[in-house]
């Protein structure tokens, strides 16, 4: 039996007014896989990520999780966005909640958890990236670091098939970004599937088992991290990897 | 000359039963009014920000409406206007539709602004967990509205408390009414000063209350 792919994407557009910023994008993420975007801003990554659990809503094309279609008219899109954890740049922690209650809302609210399973859940999962001791801290009483620890923990807390990441280091003093990108890893080792889009090529590079190389809105290039960062094909790549490479 | 005129202790020992009365109703007008209108403005806003362009039009219209009716109008038109209409109210019951429509026009323009104010990533985080779009309102966008608009809510349930006292007009016994009746018991104006000074003393806390909530909003 051939493992059935946890994403299929095909064709996938999107247009903002008259401007399109997907051009027919397809992408294939097997269970286990973590999937690297790169691209410059502006090259749709972004949008790209948020039309899989359709916080955008596509202009065409089709997304599939585990077989089931996400962008059918009557896709039940409550079910599938559990299956689909997200991590955005700027954490987007609910400030008037203590880190606890950050993570046990969705797991009531949606899981339809007892208060005490949903907390029992939530302080394991604050304990699986570091931060058991801050489960009754207000989110402005937490670093940056800690902070996207926390929505890391609250995407992972309704067991999710696939994990994106949306520039999740982006916002965070240097320091900071290990912290983060540590958390990223131990996911990798239990074989979390994840889709990333991030700025950090040494990250990508040890981490990614696959690259996408995104400009305009269109994949130009995809390969294992060795191959395309030691010898990119596309232009776009090799002035890319350039450009940030030679900071 | 003019403290017997104006504060005669008499003229208050002798019309106290009344001027509680009149006192109390107030009370009771603003326990009813204030919360009615807090909850009808939180739902109006709520369907603004859920709703489509048809309910965000009728938002519009409801609020600009009963913003720009002196609520003295709307009542005096209920009270002495509907009746025509075969709609007879009560005083008590006109004055508290007519200070409930005024009322939640304001607090639901104040609880609109204070969501519309919160970021969309605040929407996508609670979408992208599995939440409704009510869900993600109530429980993650509201909570932290209503928080950064507490000044402007409070300054607005002082506005509606004052305005309990145009229900005089209707002939409702509330403070001023019974202030006026008092008044042309004793042949003397103590009584009005009274209820000036209770109104003052009472409400003065809360003024000074708004101020400095929006003194600490704006140094924010």
């Amino acid at each position: 039996m051939t493992s059935a792919p946890v994403l299929q994407i095909s064709d996938l557009r999107k247009s903002f007014g008259s401007e399109e910023v997907l051009k027919g994008v397809n992408l294939t993420v097997q269970r286990g896989e973590v999937v690297v975007l790169l691209g410059s801003s502006g090259s749709g990554k972004s949008t790209f990520l948020r039309c899989i659990n359709r916080l955008e809503e596509p202009t065409s094309g089709s997304i599939t999780l585990n077989g089931n279609s996400v962008t059918a008219s009557n896709a039940n899109l409550r079910t599938l966005r559990k299956q689909i954890g997200m991590v955005f740049q700027s954490f987007n922690l609910y400030p008037h909640l203590t880190a606890l209650k950050n993570i046990t809302l969705a797991l009531r609210l949606s899981l339809g958890q007892t208060r005490q399973a949903a907390e029992e859940q939530a302080k394991h999962m604050l304990a699986q990236v570091g931060l058991a001791e801050k489960a009754h801290a207000h989110p402005s009483e937490l670093s940056g670091g800690q902070q996207q620890r926390v929505a890391i923990a609250r995407a992972l807390a309704l067991e999710p098939q696939v994990m994106l990441f949306d520039e999740p280091t982006s916002a965070l003093d240097p320091e900071l970004v290990g912290s983060v990108l540590e958390v990223i890893r131990l996911l990798r080792q239990r074989h979390m599937t994840m889709v990333i889009v991030t700025h950090e090529l040494g990250f990508a590079r040890e981490a990614a088992d696959r690259i996408i190389m995104m400009d305009k809105g269109e994949i130009v290039e995809e390969g294992p991290p060795e191959q395309l960062f030691t010898a990119p094909k596309h232009p776009r790549t090799r002035e890319f990897l350039k450009h940030f490479t030679g900071r | 000359m003019f403290l017997e005129n104006f504060f005669d202790i008499n003229a208050i020992i002798y019309t106290y039963p009344l001027l509680l009365d009149g006192f109390l109703l107030t009370v009771k007008l603003v326990a009813v009014i204030v919360p009615a209108g807090i909850a009808l403005g939180t739902i109006l806003a709520l369907i603004y920000a859920l709703g489509g362009w048809f309910t965000k039009a009728g938002f519009i219209l409801y609020v600009d409406t009963f913003r720009s009716l002196p609520p003295l109008v709307l009542l005096v038109f209920i009270f002495y206007g509907l009746p025509f209409l075969g709609i007879q109210l009560g005083s008590f019951a006109s004055a508290v539709l007519a200070l409930v429509l005024n009322g939640s026009s304001y607090y639901a323009e104040i609880v609109r602004a204070g969501i519309v104010a919160i970021p969309k990533g605040q929407w996508d985080a609670g979408r992208a967990t599995g939440l409704t779009r009510f869900q993600t309102i109530v429980y993650i966008v509201l909570p932290q509205a209503v928080r950064n608009v507490v000044g402007p809510l409070l300054g607005n349930t002082l506005e509606l408390t004052k305005a309990t006292s145009i229900c005089s007009v209707v002939a409702l016994p509330e403070f001023l009414r019974t202030a006026q009746i008092a008044q042309s018991h004793v042949y003397n104006p103590t009584p009005l000063v009274f209820v000036a000074l209770v109104y003052l003393i009472l409400l003065w806390p809360l003024a000074r209350l708004v101020s400095r909530l929006e003194r600490g909003i704006a140094t924010h």
